[in-house]
C-alpha cells in the first residue's frame, strides 16, 4: 500500500528541515528561494530564483511552503510585466501541500494551500490559484486567470469543470504527507 | 483504475433491500462512491452521497474577481458578474482589459505612457486566442465598470425587452397569488386554479403566436374557461412586443437567415460552435465573427442536508474563498478507510529501484489458486474498533473465489496526527517489515501454503493490514470485482437512548449499550484477470 518511491541517495541533498533537492535540478539564485521544509525538488526541475525584482535589497523571488513537490522537468519562473514603462519580475508565492506534476511550466503569482497541478500543464503569468483547487493533466491556464477555491480546471484553455468534494483539504494533505514518507533513499 | 475500493450508498435501492447490486452490472457503479465523496448523517446513522443529499445555495460569488454577490442582486444581474469579468466568446478564457496602442508620434520609437492606465479606448483582449472586442465593435471609454458600459447592448436586445415585459405582465398576478396563498392559506385546489390560469394565459399566447400548436387551442380554452368562472383574479391577455416571425429580421437569426448564411459559408470555421452559443442567455448569430463577450456566470457555495431528517451535513463558511466549513459531516470521519493493494514482491521492489513499472506484481492470474492482495483499514475514531469483513459470494462460483479473514480483528485508535507527523524512524522500520512480509509471502506461494497470506498481516497505530487471496478459475476472463460487507463495532460516547438504533436495521445494540455496530457495503475491484501469456507479454512491454 505504502509502497516506497526510491531515489538514489547520492542524487538528493537533504536539508535540516527535511527538504530534498535533486542535484540534477537547476536552482538559479538559491539565495532568493525559500523552501518551507519537507519539500521535494525532483531531478530536471528548473527554479529561477535569479529573476528578481530590480532594485536594492534582498528579495524573495520564489517561496514554497511545506510538503510541496516540484515534479521532474518542471520550470518555475516568476511572472513579469512592464508596468509604467518598467520591465520587472514579480515574486511567486506557493503555499503548503502543493504538488506540481512532471514537466509543467508555472508562472503563477500565487498558489494557495493544498493545490494539485497535473503533469504537462502550463500555468500562465500572474495566475492566481486559490486553496484546494486542482488543475488536471495537460491543462493550459492562460495568463491572468483566477482559479477559485475547490475548483477543478481542465482543458486548453483551462476551464472550470467541477467543484471538488468538501474533504479535498484532508485528502490532499494526507496524500502529500504520504508522498513525502514514501520518498525514500536507496543506497547503491 | 484498479485496484480500487468504493463505498455503497443505498439511496438508489428500495428501502427494504440494503444489499448493493451485483458489481458485474454496469449500472452498479452509480451506487458506489469513493469515501471522501460521502457524508454521514449522525441523526439517521446512515451514509449519504451527493446523489441523495438536498442542496441549498448559501452564497454566490464570481469565480474570476471572487466578489461575493449578495443574493438580492443576483437576479437583477442575471446570474452573471456585473463588474469587469468577461469570458472570451471564442475560447471561454478570461478576458483582460487592455489599453489601445499609443498614437504613433512619427519617430518610430514607442512612446512611454504617462500613467499606468494607458490610452482610451480600452479593449477586452483574450490572452489565449488573441480575440479582442474591437472585432465586434466593443470599446470602452474607461477601464472600469465595463459591465455597466455594456449594459445598454444587453438591455436593448429584443429578447431581453420581451422578457422584461413578460415579467412586468405577470408580476401583479404573482404578487397577488403569493399574497393570497400566504395569508389565507388556500387549499391546494385553488392553488391549482392559479397555476392553470397562468398556463392558460401562456398557452393562449403561445397558440396565437405559433400556428403549429393551434389545434390544442379548443381543449385548453374550454378547460381554462371553466376554471375562470371560479377564479377571481383574471389574467389580462398578454400582447407580445414583436410578432414571432419578426425576430429573424432583428438580426438574431432565424430559419431563412440561417439558411441564407449557410448557403454562402465556405469553411466550417465561420459558424460558431454549439459550445460557443449555448451558454448565452439569448439566441445569437450563427456567425463566429459576431459573437460577443460574455459576462462570467456566478458560482455558488452550497450547504447540504440529509434527505431524510433535514439535518445539515455541509455548511460552508460565509467567505467565498474559505475552504473551511462550519459543519462538515464527512463519512471519512466515521467509517474506517479501506484501501486495497497487492503485496510487494522482492522482484517488484528491485524493479521499482531501477525505475521500472512495478505494477505487474499485482496482476491476477487465471488458474492460480492464491493471487494475494491486501486490504489496509484505517480507523478514524478515537477509540479502537473491531472490524469484520464478509465478502459477498459471487453468484457464479466458477469464476473466482475470494478468501479473507472472516473473524473480527481490531484496529487501533486514531491519535492526533501530530503524534506521527515528525516520526521519521517509523517508516524505515515499517519498510523493513513490509519487505520481510513480502519475502515470506513469496516463499509461501512456492510451498502452496495459503495460511500465511490470509489473515492479519500488520498492525501499526490506527492501521491494520489484512491479506486475502483470490482463487481464479482457469477459464475465467474479466474483472475480479466483488461486494464486501464491512461491520465494525465501536464504543459510543453517549449512552444510547433506546429509540436510537432500534429504528435503523443497520445498527444493533450489542452486549452493553455503550458498544454499537455499524455496517456498510463496499465494492473491491482487483482488476482484470490475465492469462499467463498475457502477463508475459505485458512484462516485455
Amino acid at each position: 500500500m505504502d509502497t516506497p518511491i526510491y531515489y538514489s541517495k547520492a542524487e538528493f541533498i537533504e536539508t535540516d528541515t527535511g527538504n530534498k533537492v535533486s542535484r540534477r535540478a537547476t536552482i538559479a539564485g538559491p539565495q532568493n528561494i525559500i523552501l518551507g521544509g519537507k519539500t521535494i525538488i525532483s531531478s530536471g526541475a528548473i527554479i529561477r530564483g535569479d529573476l528578481r525584482r530590480t532594485g536594492p535589497g534582498h528579495a524573495v523571488v520564489i517561496s514554497l511552503g511545506r510538503y510541496c513537490l516540484v515534479g521532474e522537468g518542471c520550470v518555475m519562473r516568476p511572472p513579469y510585466k512592464t508596468y509604467r514603462g518598467n520591465f520587472n519580475y514579480y515574486p511567486m508565492k506557493i503555499g503548503d501541500h502543493v504538488h506540481i506534476g512532471a514537466n509543467s511550466v508555472v508562472e503563477a503569482a500565487t498558489i494557495g494551500n493544498h493545490v494539485v497541478i497535473g503533469k504537462n500543464c502550463i500555468i500562465g503569468k500572474f495566475t492566481i490559484i486559490k486553496d484546494c483547487a486542482q488543475v488536471a493533466d495537460n491543462t493550459v491556464i492562460p495568463p491572468n486567470t483566477v482559479v477559485p477555491a475547490l475548483a477543478l480546471f481542465s482543458g486548453s484553455p483551462g476551464r472550470f469543470v467541477e467543484d471538488l468534494p468538501e474533504s479535498t483539504q484532508e485528502l490532499v494533505e494526507s496524500q502529500t504527507k504520504q508522498y513525502y514518507t514514501r520518498f525514500q533513499p536507496l543506497d547503491r | 483504475m484498479w485496484p480500487s475500493i468504493q463505498y455503497y450508498c443505498p439511496c438508489l435501492s428500495s428501502a427494504n433491500t440494503l444489499t448493493p447490486p451485483p458489481p458485474v452490472l454496469a449500472s452498479s457503479s452509480a451506487s458506489f462512491h469513493s469515501l471522501h465523496n460521502l457524508y454521514f448523517c449522525e441523526e439517521c446513522d446512515a451514509v449519504r452521497c451527493n446523489r441523495c443529499v438536498s442542496v441549498e445555495v448559501s452564497g454566490y460569488y464570481c469565480p474570476n474577481c471572487l466578489f461575493e454577490v449578495p443574493s438580492a442582486s443576483v437576479r437583477a444581474e442575471k446570474n452573471r458578474c456585473a463588474r469587469n469579468c468577461f469570458s472570451c466568446p471564442i475560447c471561454r478564457a478570461t478576458l483582460s482589459v487592455v489599453a489601445s496602442d499609443p498614437p504613433d508620434d512619427g519617430t518610430g520609437r514607442p512612446v512611454t505612457p504617462l500613467n499606468n492606465v494607458g490610452e482610451a479606448p480600452y479593449l477586452l483582449y483574450c490572452n489565449y486566442c488573441r480575440w479582442d472586442s474591437s472585432e465586434v465593435g466593443i470599446t470602452f471609454e474607461k477601464p472600469t465598470g465595463l459591465a455597466a458600459q455594456l449594459q445598454k447592448y444587453e438591455d436593448s436586445a429584443p429578447e431581453s425587452l420581451e422578457y422584461e415585459r413578460l415579467k412586468e405582465h405577470f408580476e401583479p398576478f404573482l404578487r397577488a397569488s403569493s399574497l393570497s396563498s400566504s395569508t389565507h392559506l388556500l387549499p391546494p385546489t385553488s392553488h391549482h386554479l392559479h397555476t392553470s390560469s397562468a398556463t392558460a394565459a401562456a398557452s393562449a399566447a403561445l397558440s396565437r403566436d405559433i400556428p403549429g400548436i393551434s389545434k390544442y387551442n379548443p381543449v385548453a380554452r374550454s378547460r381554462s374557461g371553466r376554471d375562470r368562472t371560479t377564479n377571481k383574479d383574471e389574467m389580462p391577455e398578454y400582447k407580445s412586443r414583436v410578432e414571432v416571425g419578426l425576430f429573424g429580421q432583428l438580426g438574431s437569426g432565424g430559419d431563412d437567415a440561417d439558411v441564407e448564411l449557410l448557403r454562402y459559408t465556405e469553411t466550417a470555421g465561420e459558424i460558431a460552435k454549439l459550445e460557443q452559443r449555448w451558454g448565452n442567455s439569448w439566441t445569437t448569430s450563427l456567425r463566429m465573427s459576431e459573437l460577443r463577450p460574455l459576462r462570467i456566470p456566478l458560482h455558488s457555495k452550497v450547504s447540504k442536508r440529509c434527505p431524510a431528517c433535514r439535518h445539515i451535513l455541509i455548511k460552508p463558511e460565509q467567505k467565498a474563498q474559505s475552504v473551511r466549513y462550519k459543519i462538515k459531516l464527512a463519512a471519512a470521519n466515521y467509517l474506517p478507510a479501506l484501501s486495497v493493494g497487492f503485496p510487494q514482491t522482492q522482484a517488484a521492489k528491485r524493479a521499482a529501484g531501477k525505475g521500472a513499472d512495478s505494477r505487474n506484481a499485482g496482476v491476477m492470474l487465471a488458474g492460480i489458486t492464491n493471487n494475494a492482495f491486501r486490504v489496509a483499514l484505517t480507523n478514524p475514531l478515537y477509540d479502537p474498533i473491531q472490524v469484520r469483513l464478509s465478502p459477498q459470494r459471487v453468484t457464479d462460483g466458477r469464476g473466482f473465489q475470494v478468501s479473507l479473514p472472516l473473524t473480527p480483528f481490531s484496529i487501533g485508535a486514531f491519535a492526533e496526527a501530530w503524534e506521527y507527523d515528525d516520526d521519521e524512524d517509523m517508516f524505515d522500520m515499517e519498510d523493513d517489515e513490509l519487505g520481510l512480509e513480502a519475502g515470506r509471502g513469496s516463499r509461501d506461494k512456492d510451498a502452496r501454503g495459503r495460511a500465511k497470506n490470509v489473515g492479519v498481516l500488520e498492525r501499526r497505530a490506527n492501521v491494520t493490514v489484512v491479506g486475502g487471496e483470490v482463487n481464479v478459475h482457469k477459464s475465467y476472463r474479466g474483472q475480479v470485482k466483488f461486494n464486501m460487507l464491512v461491520s465494525y463495532t465501536y464504543r459510543s460516547d453517549d449512552p444510547l437512548p433506546s429509540e436510537d438504533g432500534a429504528g435503523t436495521p443497520s445498527r444493533a445494540v450489542v452486549k452493553t449499550p455503550e458498544v454499537k455496530t455499524f455496517s456498510f457495503y463496499t465494492v473491491v475491484d482487483l482488476g482484470p484477470v490475465l492469462s499467463k501469456d498475457d502477463s508475459e507479454s505485458m512484462q516485455q512491454v
